[in-house]
């Protein structure tokens, strides 16, 4: 049989090249299509954390109509606003987990004392355990909590805990009260510029 | 040589890779809590083994023995990120769901197991067949599975709501060890199904034989 090796050394070269070119391929044609969609991502994260549920096909006009973006400090801030004037600005953050980094928005009320809403875009936390901090439940704990109870321990003066971790859990719940309160305290406080 | 409906019914039911061989338990486990993430599993790992198992049956005289598995293993990456990018592209909720789960099929030991075992010795058409229905008895057991856990779990199927009585939803059905329960009682009505057949044909075998004689 052909199994010199010259031949075995050509095989891998040619094959290697060849379903490379091909992923690379399909890879160049989709990705328009994929960057695409990333963006209506971070788009519908940062719709949800201003509590406004978007249906697919008004996603963008709602995104145009109601946020709008500036910039304090370098740092991109979305503001939500209607007739009445601003009601609440959104950070994103970045911080760790327990595998890699997990990326989101958080965002608080026009007066900076309340946290009104939490989203991760990207996390790699353990499947069907860590990874459930990205389950409705979870995040929605996060709305209406007082930034003066939250900061830096997330149990009120009673002691009892604002949220509940997901059991099972403990390191990415942790990570995430962790990375809340990294973002309350390093950006969230940079928006004090904005009040009026 | 085998015809097509014979490997169906055998890939499909009488030799089926989870329930017999316990092959591919590990996305089982995983994704089976909702009926719409099993399916759209089960359809990757069919597209990916009857697609490399065409592939590897294609070049299977061309591929130097001594490094066909690293071969098979590039044939089935290509296809499943492949799958992955065409997830992403055009099911980007469903991409977002799977998460790592999608790129975890490479490692899905019926796809090597099926390249190895048929693909490898055997003509492309059929190895194509055999691929697409050992892809779609994964694709079964996936589903059944994901009917107990998500109709106890969320009281849904496929997201639309069947709890018209209102009990109260089993949050263990949503974790992972139900799968393993489950699983582990499927196997068991299967085989002890197939066992009782077997002494059923075992003893009319003897009277038939016995009839015989007289």
């Amino acid at each position: 049989m052909k199994q010199g090796y010259l031949y075995t050394v050509v095989f891998v070269l040619v094959a290697a090249v060849l379903f490379t070119a091909i992923l690379a391929t399909a890879q160049t044609v989709l990705h328009p299509r994929i960057a695409a969609n990333q963006a209506n991502a971070e788009k519908a994260a940062i719709l949800y954390v201003f509590g406004i549920a978007p249906d697919d096909f008004d996603l963008e006009s709602l995104f145009e109509q109601y946020v709008s973006t500036t910039q304090v400090n370098g740092l991109e801030v979305y503001i939500y606003a209607d007739q009445a004037g601003v009601k609440n600005y959104a950070v994103p953050f970045t911080g760790a987990g327990l595998w890699g980094s997990i990326h989101g928005y958080l965002a608080v009320s026009a007066d900076l004392t309340e946290i009104t809403g939490l989203e991760f875009t990207k996390q790699s936390e353990t499947p069907g355990l860590g990874s459930r901090i990205d389950e409705v439940w979870y995040k929605e704990q996060f709305r209406g909590i007082k930034i003066a109870d939250a900061v830096p321990v997330f149990a009120d003066q009673s002691g009892t805990a604002l949220v509940d971790a997901v059991t099972g859990a403990t390191s990415s719940s942790n990570a995430v009260l962790q990375i809340v309160t990294e973002t309350i305290e390093k950006r969230v406080s940079q928006l004090e510029v904005l009040l009026p | 040589m085998k015809t097509g409906k014979q490997l169906m019914l055998q890939n499909v039911i009488k030799d089926n890779q989870v329930v017999h061989q316990i092959l591919g338990i590990c996305s089982l486990l995983a994704v089976t809590n909702l009926m719409s993430n099993s399916l759209v599993m089960g359809l990757g790992l069919t597209f990916s083994t009857a697609c490399s198992s065409f592939t590897i049956s294609l070049i299977r005289r061309l591929i130097p023995n001594r490094i066909r598995m690293m071969i098979q293993v590039l044939i089935i990456a290509s296809y499943v990120i492949l799958f992955d990018i065409i997830l992403q592209a055009f099911l980007p909720e469903v991409s977002r769901a799977l998460g790592p789960y999608v790129g975890l099929i490479i490692t899905n030991c019926i796809i090597m197991g099926r390249a190895e075992a048929y693909a490898q010795k055997n003509p492309p058409i059929l190895a194509l067949l055999d691929g697409l229905f050992a892809g779609l008895g994964y694709t079964l057991v996936l589903l059944l599975t994901a009917l107990v856990r998500e109709a106890l779990g969320f009281g849904t199927i496929f997201g639309y709501n069947i709890n018209l009585i209102g009990f109260e939803t089993w949050t263990l059905m949503v974790m992972p060890p139900a799968a393993f329960f489950l699983t582990g009682t499927l196997i068991w009505i299967v085989n002890y199904a197939e066992l009782t057949k077997h002494h059923k044909d075992l003893s009319s075998q003897q009277l038939g034989g016995g009839a015989d004689h007289d």
